[in-house]
């Protein structure tokens, strides 16, 4: 899963690219496939999505010389820019992460996981761009946050393996990394049973290798009652590589309010 | 000039000339009372709070210069008070219904069950609250009718608000056929829920199983989902269903009907005959 393809460049595919009338930039980008051709004063956008095939590590986006087949939405601009940009951008709600089997982590001790989400791709065309539409790498099933069915928040639904390792990480060129760091201050073990990353409040990074990352979150679970303290970090993480800047949070992150966030908003209501 | 000072001196026309005005002065400051509230609280407050303070701020600032009017008329407050007292019950008892309508859109605009722009079911009646007045409620149901419904009938029967929460459950009734394995339609099921993004990951679906049907095993099978998507997920997750069991091989059955002859039954002689069209010529 983690092999790079070395015959094209990885990491450039969020750059603006230059594109003449009569063709077409094509990404593809994980499991997504998406085309957006200049026709006169319209851009012609296609999108597929392979879900059968293991592409999770593919990033390729290169200009054609032919328009796409067929597309499904015409958008016109009256000044036909040749400027267009892919730009990836983290998903606009929360995303609740669940294990595929159960995480604890005994008291006292102090880890790192590495949960992923799967990022969204903004096109923007023109000079100053002009956002034509969002689009996500990845279908993403709705899900429901809260203690009950009258009040909470409604998140997208990820599923992640909680990989502690940093080598282990397999590269996906469509989704994010959000490094977690959980600190439990009590006597007894804690129960990893999903978690509500708050990913619109967070900045997304770009690496060498073509991974895209977030800041790394920091939660403490103390000793009384039910409060954590959670701090999301203002540096790029530590990963041993340099990092370029994306894309900003898409919204404000309220201190207070995350600081305050008692552990069973964020950890579900049987997470503890 | 003779004319206009014989006028001025003439003092109860004077007085209703005062009075007129101030009724006019006061009409116009109500109106822009009313839109003073609209401008300075519209952003902040829902349609139906809005609708109420417009109102107060209209009706309190015309109410002000109304009295005002009487007095300068020379009737005396308390006395109109008292009128109106006796005037009240008097129209109570020939209007009950239309006081019982009053006082049911007090408690209701009171209680807020439901606010303007809700989507509500009376009866047999499902739409959108366009307007929650003095005597009644408006709606405008979905195939685009005005509906009137009396506040009285309101408070007396059974209202259900559909827009209240955010998440709505659907629940699909279904059964299949007596030979199926019910662990395997749950799963089936439960594969089906997973793969459809409309479909909340939590709550998690619902599987029960609900009795041994005349012909079928009968299952209840609940999915949530946003309000807004509840008919997408309604649709989209029946044709899945559908598909999921015709691929699993799982059968929907139709009502299954056997007959006896009696006691010592036995079997109806059957014959088994070819269609005419391919039956030999001889």
């Amino acid at each position: 899963m983690s092999q790079v393809e070395s015959r094209t460049s990885r990491t450039d595919w969020w750059r603006p690219r230059r594109v003449g009338d009569g063709r077409s930039l094509e990404l593809q980008l994980g499991p997504l496939s998406l085309a957006v051709g200049r026709s006169g004063g319209a851009w012609l956008v296609a999108v597929s999505r392979e879900e059968a095939r293991d592409t999770a590590s593919r990033a390729r986006c290169r200009v054609r010389r032919r328009l796409p087949e067929q597309f499904e939405a015409r958008y016109v601009q009256a000044q036909s820019a040749e400027w267009l940009r892919f730009e990836p951008l983290l998903a606009d709600r929360p995303v609740v992460v669940r294990p595929y089997r159960p995480v604890f982590l005994l008291s006292h001790e102090e880890v790192t996981l590495y949960l992923s989400t799967p990022v969204f791709i903004r096109v923007a065309a023109g000079d100053p761009p002009t956002v034509l539409r969002e689009i996500p790498s990845q279908p993403m099933s709705d899900t429901w946050f809260g203690p009950n069915t009258r009040s909470g928040e409604l998140c997208f639904a990820g599923r992640t393996h909680a990989r502690h390792r940093l080598e282990e990480l397999p590269v996906r060129a469509h989704r994010a990394i959000t490094p977690l760091r959980i600190r439990n201050a009590t006597e007894t073990a804690l129960e990893l049973e999903k978690f509500s990353l708050p990913v619109p409040v967070l900045t997304l990074f770009g690496a060498g290798n073509g991974s895209l990352w977030t800041q790394q979150i920091t939660l403490v679970r103390e000793e009384v009652g039910d409060l954590a303290r959670v701090a999301i970090e203002g540096q790029p993480p530590d990963i041993g590589q340099t990092l370029e800047r994306l894309a900003g949070p898409r919204q404000d992150p309220e201190r207070g309010n995350l600081v305050l966030r008692t552990f069973s908003a964020l950890f579900g209501a049987g997470g503890h | 000039m003779p004319l206009i000072d014989a006028l001025l001196a003439n003092e109860p026309l004077l007085s209703i000339l005062r009075a007129a005005i101030l009724v006019a002065a006061g009409f116009v400051l109500a109106m822009l009372a009313s839109r003073l509230v609209r401008r300075l609280l519209g952003p902040r407050l829902s349609a139906q709070t809005l609708q109420l303070a417009r109102r107060g701020a209209f009706y309190g600032v015309l109410a002000l210069f109304l009295a005002s009017a009487m007095r300068e008329l020379g009737f005396s407050l308390a006395v109109i008070m008292g009128a109106a007292g006796v005037l009240t019950v008097a129209i109570g008892f020939a209007s009950q219904t239309t006081a019982s309508n009053l006082i049911s859109g007090l408690f209701l605009i009171g209680e807020r069950s439901f606010e303007i722009g809700d989507i509500i079911r009376v009866g047999s009646t499902t739409g959108e609250v366009l307007s929650i007045d003095a005597l009644s409620v408006k709606l405008r149901t979905f195939d685009n009718l005005f509906v009137r419904i009396p506040n009285e009938s309101l408070i007396k029967s059974e209202v259900t608000t559909l827009t209240r929460f955010p998440i709505r459950r659907f629940d699909l009734m279904l059964g299949v056929a007596y030979k199926e394995d019910i662990n395997r339609v749950q799963e089936v099921l439960m594969a089906v829920a997973e793969r459809n993004t409309l479909c909340l990951d939590e709550p998690p679906p619902l599987f029960v199983f609900t009795g041994f049907g005349e012909s079928s095993l009968d299952i209840q099978f609940s999915v949530w989902a946003r309000r807004e998507n509840f008919l997408a997920l309604r649709n989209s997750i029946a044709a899945a269903i559908k598909a999921a069991f015709d691929q699993a091989g799982i059968e929907i059955p139709f009502p299954h009907r056997s007959l006896y002859t009696g006691e010592a039954t036995r079997p109806f002689p059957v014959v088994l005959v070819d269609p005419p069209d391919r039956q030999s010529p001889e």
